[in-house]
């Protein structure tokens, strides 16, 4: 097998057994790999229907074709599980350097089952594979764990691990890879923690074999040489400001989340933006393994209050911890985002989570003394104190690491969290960006931007500009979409590069290079076609597992204050999402019935019948 | 008329010296298009999202006294 190792480790952590299994080169080839591959394994041997903190659940890492080769971003990797936060699958995903050592081990997939007698961690070393207690890892912070681990096992080793946000079983619980980088949603981490299994420890020498590796790798070379020309004409966004170049952007377009999404227009917009951040924090740029682009962001704070070092505010986390809950003080937000990865907490799940609760408090729906203090949107302090307690489960911090749906639920006012599928929003308000609003609800993984983010063509115009207020377009690009992410993630590459440099800049952004060096790379027969085709039986597979989870069309919806409440100011105002209007046509166009079940026949196609 | 102008991301290499914000003032005839306003700019218009006040203009769309005329590169990624 090219391309992929066609192996995978399974580890049952109840016996403490582990096993190799090959993979079929048909099963190989129909699902792509990584999440393709994960759900694949997880449809056929789990049933949706179980409690997802329970040993019954399981728990698959996997990388894709394309991890670990010499295509630019091929160093990501991704975490499928039941969610503990929406109870349908999670696709949550990360880069780094760990996915490549990873799939440098040889496999391709580990898949967890069951739960470890006491905590412990996974080693494997190439073919050498060894479950090792961890009693002494327990209740350490991301970082710690990391350094005694390299300390333990292999300098050059790599770790993925919990925080005591994920051993605490926190539903917003991230797995953190490199001590900065997050496989953030879901609560992916919690469900490592139900397991007690602390950390995944990977060190790999392997060479990928390659089908065709020097089409490849000169395939691969131009794609890079594109790149470096960007940035040598003074094009390199991404590497200058990182994305924190964004809330600027949304704040004109007016779907910069604002007080918790009562509003797309936040006054400080630039105090929170990357120029901010170059100016006061920013110590270098950081690229994960083998990418052109280094979005990341090493970052140092001197202030007596929030000081710190360590990776970040990406866009995502300041939309989240800063302009929701009302704070322009980048220091807070950048602490705040430290101690979500010291602790293992997904920086957009806390930071929704965190304005849900200061907006029910302003309204007199949280008593004070169940919080213990005031919690008033722009309390800066007040977003940094209940990151700790919510990474630790103390104090109120307990109800907020449980996301906002089930904080305001707790309060009798579940139509405060601004979530799909009880997962939060990320930092685009849907009502003024159309497509985002169906791609919320429909997600399979609940609200998220990496599940299909329309937001490119809507907002920033890659690789064309649409209208974002207009519905009528949108669940024809929301389909395309999701099948293009999905094809992205299980080959094993970042958004970033793929969207602009591996696709064709037409209205359906052709994935022409992207299945040549899907071919390149396995042999395996690919085409355009065939991509998109097997991009779309992943998509329909997981939709599965949620039909037999028990999910329907009632689940496909967004909180009341998307669908009537139009958006109060900005270019978007009085706008709402359309839903009614383009799910529908979004239900016909995938080949789902008026629930939102694939058909029969669309099954057939696909051939997962 | 007076309009503003506002430069995003790496375009704010293009703003005027001394420019603390990342908008400033121009002054541009009474009957000014955008396509008018963007041929005397500094910055690859084809290569970047054109907004008036937050929305995407029509072609031909005439400017209003007050107008905020953004423009930022397309890039993507949040």
């Amino acid at each position: 097998m090219y391309g992929w190792n066609g192996r995978i480790l399974r580890v049952n952590l109840t016996t403490g057994e582990t096993s190799v299994e090959e993979v079929d080169p048909r099963t190989a080839r129909d699902f792509i790999g990584g999440r393709g591959w994960a759900i694949r394994y997880l449809y056929n041997e789990m049933d949706p229907r179980v409690d997802p903190l329970s040993p019954e659940n399981k728990l698959v890492f996997s990388t894709g074709p394309l991890t670990a080769t010499p295509v630019p971003t091929g160093n990501r990797y991704m975490v499928t599980t039941k969610s503990p936060l929406t109870g349908a699958i999670s696709c949550s995903n990360s880069g780094g350097f760990f996915p490549t050592e990873m799939k440098r081990t040889g496999f391709d997939l580990f898949i967890f089952e069951g739960r470890a007698g006491r905590p412990v961690y996974l080693w494997v070393n190439d073919d050498r594979v060894e479950l090792r207690p961890a009693d002494h890892l327990w209740g350490r912070t991301v970082f710690e764990t990391e350094d005694m681990l390299r300390a333990e096992t292999d300098p050059r080793a790599r770790v993925a691990c919990i925080g005591p946000a994920g051993e605490r079983l926190a539903p917003i619980a991230a797995i953190l890879n490199d001590k900065h980088r997050a496989a953030a949603r879901s609560g992916v981490g919690a469900v490592m923690g139900s397991k007690n299994l602390k950390a995944v420890v990977v060190r790999g020498t392997r060479r990928i074999p390659l089908a065709r590796p020097d089409e490849l790798k000169a395939l691969a070379d131009q794609v890079v040489e594109e790149v470096k020309q960007a940035v040598a004409a003074g094009k390199a966004t991404l590497r200058t400001y990182g994305t924190a170049y964004v809330p600027p952007v949304t704040n004109e377009v007016g779907i910069l989340p604002t007080y918790n999404f009562r509003t797309g227009v936040f006054a400080g917009a630039e105090a929170i933006s990357g120029r901010t951040l170059n100016q006061k924090y920013l110590v270098r740029p950081k690229a994960c393994y083998g990418c052109p682009i280094a979005c990341g962001r090493v970052t140092r704070v001197e202030d007596p209050i929030f000081g710190g070092e360590g990776e970040g505010p990406e866009y995502e986390t300041i939309g989240s911890l800063g302009s929701a809950c009302g704070v322009d003080n980048l220091a807070a937000i950048t602490k705040a985002n430290y101690i979500c990865n010291e602790l293992g907490l997904d920086t957009i799940s806390a930071g929704v989570t965190i304005a849900c609760a200061m907006e029910m408090y302003e309204l007199g729906l949280i008593p004070e003394s169940d919080i213990g203090r005031p919690l008033r949107f722009g309390d800066a302090e007040a977003v940094v104190e209940m990151v700790r307690l919510a990474g630790l489960r103390e104090g109120f911090g307990d109800l907020i690491a449980q996301g906002s749906y089930r904080l305001a639920s707790h309060y009798g006012h579940p139509e405060f969290s601004m979530s799909a599928k009880k997962q939060e929003f990320p930092a685009y308000d849907p009502r003024g960006a159309k497509g985002m609003g169906l791609l919320y609800a429909t997600s399979n993984i609940g609200a998220s931007h990496m599940a299909g983010d329309t937001a490119y063509m809507e907002v920033f115009g890659v690789p064309k500009k649409v209208d974002p207020l207009s519905w009528e377009d949108k669940p024809r690009l929301v389909k395309y979409f999701e099948d293009i992410f999905t094809i992205i993630d299980a080959a094993g590459l970042c958004v970033f590069l793929s969207i602009r440099y591996l696709f064709e800049p037409t209205y359906n952004v052709e994935p022409v290079r992207i299945s040549r060096l899907m071919e390149y790379a396995t042999g395996a027969g690919y085409d355009e076609e065939t991509l998109l085709r097997a991009g779309e039986r992943v998509y329909n597979l997981e939709r599965m597992f949620l039909v037999r989870a028990g999910f329907s069309r009632a689940d496909d919806t967004l909180p009341p204050r998307m669908l009537h409440e139009p958006m109060p100011e900005g270019p978007a105002k009085g706008h709402v999402v359309e839903l009614d209007r383009m799910l529908p046509e979004y239900y016909r166009l995938r080949g789902w019935d008026e629930n939102g079940v694939p058909t029969p026949e669309k099954l057939a196609e696909l051939g997962l019948l | 008329m007076k309009i503003r102008i506002k430069l995003l991301a790496h375009y704010q290499q293009y703003l005027p010296p001394n420019c603390s914000s990342s908008s400033y003032e121009a002054d541009v005839p009474p009957d000014a298009r955008v396509e008018d306003v963007l041929a005397g700019l500094p910055v690859p218009v084809e290569e970047s999202v054109v907004l008036v006040n937050g929305r995407t203009p029509q072609p031909g769309q005439a400017l209003q006294e007050g107008d905020v005329l953004c423009l930022f590169p397309a890039i993507g990624g949040g």
